[in-house]
């Protein structure tokens, strides 16, 4: 951790933990409303997007209304609900479907294993160089804390390729880091899940995916199989590109710092809260662009308080600003282009030794 | 079909059930419906001041009608969160079956913070009842009847004696036990022994009139119905046997008290069906490992959400911020989480 910088840790958790002391007191009727409203407009636009897929013969604009329609539903169903649910920032509602155990998500990859590597890993380590294996996801070598390899000088193009197939990445992560098919065994990793457990959750969830988008909707279609497919297809792309861009700018800007594991021993709450300060960065834009970010426009926020609804986000993001400033912490925000120009900076940089 | 679509549901929409993934949406048309409970809509809610309130409520077509004695669990949302409780129905089923009325009458201390949210309650809201659930109802027998009764015991009770017909036979004693001023519905009771020949019924107090034993021995050819409080059952079940009496009972433990204190006491644990001791100091998590049971282990600082699980009962606090759980059904996270009172959790 960096050290030349003296921030007062008890003072930034204290002022941190009664931002979240405040929100939490305010939860109820509203965020409950909010999420279940969002579930409504998750509903209208996947169903409403399936018919008009299958209508693009009457007048091919449908078909295209279709796709986006379908691909909103789709980055709803992954970002604001999926992502927010699981991690279990509904779980105060004691809801039966809207709590962090039974929510699962239209995606390729597998809930519960996502929530092995995403909730416990990459927010607990965060960008921990060993630890958290988000940081360039073992395909990209995004700081100097990784020697460099022939395969970086491509990596922009394994980057776009990743982007492309962004659902399937994250489906595999888990099996990638345990070495499930191809590699030496590590054998400091602590086994979880017994490897046959992880490849069937893989394969059946991966399949029904499959199976869904480009077998049964479109037989369902009849004549129409093409149409529907490209369309599902054409969604999905959509909202593989859009997660994996907004996944990236929240993770990889310029400034984006990492940490190694001495450091992160024995690690106070001050500690942990100013490494999260560091590992995220925000992306500006208006209500309804956080919305579609399922709010991991406020990364920064979100990685402070992973739990509190993502709406809230919003009405804290002054304060931990304000109290960033106090500290002498940069808290890292800037418009979509800007930031995102930032991490296409930082993979072609680190391309090259 | 329901079973295809509950399929195609969990393999194509992730969703358990296809009812469930359309719960939000159908709720904007039927205000309060939920998947796998009944609607029901509040038509009367009044606070008495014998500590109880009274709450009707209509449900609706679909609910079963309960048998007299029975009990549902109500769930009710209160700002965003759902919370349920157990009460037994205080009305008779021909009131259910005539006017789509249930009565629930509920006292006031037991269960806390529940009770102020009840009497937020206003005619025309929806809230969820399950179907009528339990085994105490009027015992089919030909020997007289001696009903004991504690406390808000006395429901089962008055919605057994309100679905008797007027001519009625049995001979039925009601034993009633309760504080001082804190016994309900008396003038119903009075009508009752009016309009019912051979039922007779004796408010008590404990401190006045001594427990039921001199009652009970001196009524050992009957059969025993016993509502109330543990004690008051284990006393009365001890002497059924000695005196070898048919006996029926529904029995509660007042809600878990949930004890603040530092100091170190012992609690019982239940997870996956195995009971355990354990101390109010460590977090559940903690304990847990020590028993060497199956737990799923994350950051230990709750954030991760993977040590997560089911509490069906008990009191928990939050360690970070010293926040006390409600009493019944919740997820909660084990490793930030230190019994407060006996906690049950599911497999």
């Amino acid at each position: 951790m960096n050290t030349t910088k003296t921030v007062n840790y008890e003072k930034l958790a204290a002022q941190l933990d009664s931002v979240k002391a405040d929100v939490k007191s305010k939860l109820g009727e509203q965020d409950a409303k909010y999420i279940r409203r969002v579930i409504v407009c998750q509903r209208v636009f996947e169903w409403s997007g399936r018919i008009l897929l299958m209508l693009g013969f009457i007048q091919p604009v449908l078909w295209l209304v279709g796709v986006l329609s379908l691909a909103t539903a789709k980055i709803l169903d992954n970002m604001e609900i999926g992502h927010n649910v699981m991690h279990g920032q509904y779980d105060w509602m004691n809801d039966k479907y809207i709590n962090s155990k039974s929510y699962e998500w239209d995606i390729a990859c597998d809930g519960a294993s996502w929530n092995r590597v995403h909730n416990y890993e990459h927010h607990t380590y965060t960008n921990i160089i060993g630890k958290d294996r988000d940081f360039g996801y073992g395909l990209l070598r995004l700081s100097n804390d990784f020697r460099w390899r022939i395969k970086n000088l491509w990596q922009f193009v394994t980057y776009l390729l990743l982007s492309v197939l962004f659902q399937w990445g994250v489906s595999y992560h888990e099996m990638a880091a345990e070495r499930v098919f191809f590699g030496k065994k590590k054998d400091d990793r602590d086994y979880k899940v017994p490897h046959s457990e992880l490849k069937k959750r893989f394969f059946s969830k991966g399949a029904r995916q499959l199976v869904k988008d480009y077998l049964l909707f479109p037989m369902l279609a009849g004549p129409l199989f093409l149409w529907v497919l490209t369309g599902n297809l054409a969604a999905n792309l959509l909202r593989n590109l859009w997660t994996s861009t907004i996944i990236f700018c929240g993770h990889f800007t310029g400034e984006v710092e990492t940490f190694n594991q001495q450091d992160c021993e024995n690690e106070s709450q001050g500690q942990w809260y100013y490494r999260q300060a560091l590992g995220s960065s925000n992306i500006k834009g208006g209500n309804l662009f956080h919305v579609m970010t399922g709010h991991l426009s406020y990364q920064i926020e979100h990685h402070l308080f992973p739990d509190l609804p993502a709406k809230r986000y919003r009405e804290i993001a002054p304060k931990v600003q304000a109290i960033f400033k106090e500290h002498g912490i940069h808290y890292n925000t800037g418009g979509f282009f800007r930031q995102y120009f930032s991490v296409v900076k930082r993979i072609v940089r680190y391309s090259f030794p | 079909m329901r079973a295809l679509l509950n399929s195609l549901s969990k393999h194509l929409l992730h969703h358990q059930s296809w009812n469930g993934y359309w719960e939000s949406v159908v709720q904007c048309f039927k205000p309060g419906w939920r998947e796998g409970y009944f609607r029901a809509q509040v038509k009367h809610v009044q606070v008495f001041a014998e500590q109880s309130v009274e709450l009707i409520i209509e449900p609706e077509k679909a609910w079963p009608v309960h048998q007299a004695g029975q009990h549902i669990a109500l769930t009710i949302q209160t700002n965003g969160r759902l919370l349920t409780r157990v009460f037994t129905i205080a009305s008779e089923p021909q009131l259910a079956r005539q006017q789509r009325q249930i009565r629930l009458l509920i006292r006031s201390q037991e269960i806390g913070a529940f009770t102020s949210k009840l009497t937020n309650l206003r005619p025309g809201q929806w809230l969820n009842i399950s179907e009528a659930k339990g085994q105490f109802v009027m015992p089919n027998t030909a020997r007289s009847l001696i009903m004991l009764a504690g406390g808000s015991g006395i429901t089962p009770f008055i919605a057994m004696l309100k679905s008797l017909p007027t001519y009625s036979k049995h001979t039925i004693t009601l034993l009633y036990y309760a504080k001082p001023n804190s016994h309900w519905l008396k003038d119903e009771l009075d009508q009752l022994k009016q309009s019912l020949s051979n039922f007779d019924y004796h408010l008590l107090e404990r401190n006045k009139d001594g427990d039921a034993t001199t009652w009970l021995t001196t009524n050992a050819h009957k059969h025993w119905l016993v509502c109330g409080p543990a004690a008051l059952y284990k006393q009365a079940a001890a002497l059924a046997k000695q005196l070898n009496t048919p006996i029926d009972s529904e029995h509660f433990s007042a809600v878990p008290a949930a004890v603040v204190t530092s100091d170190k006491h012992d609690l019982t644990l239940t997870h996956q069906g195995k009971t355990f001791t354990i101390d109010n100091q460590q977090t559940l998590l903690t304990h847990l490992q020590a028993n060497k049971q199956p737990v799923t282990v994350g950051c230990g600082m709750g954030i991760c959400h993977q040590c997560q699980c089911v509490k069906k009962q008990g009191i928990v606090r939050d360690i970070r911020t010293g926040e006390l759980s409600d009493s019944s059904e919740q997820l909660i996270q084990l490793c930030i989480s230190q019994p407060v009172s006996d906690v049950e959790l599911s497999a």
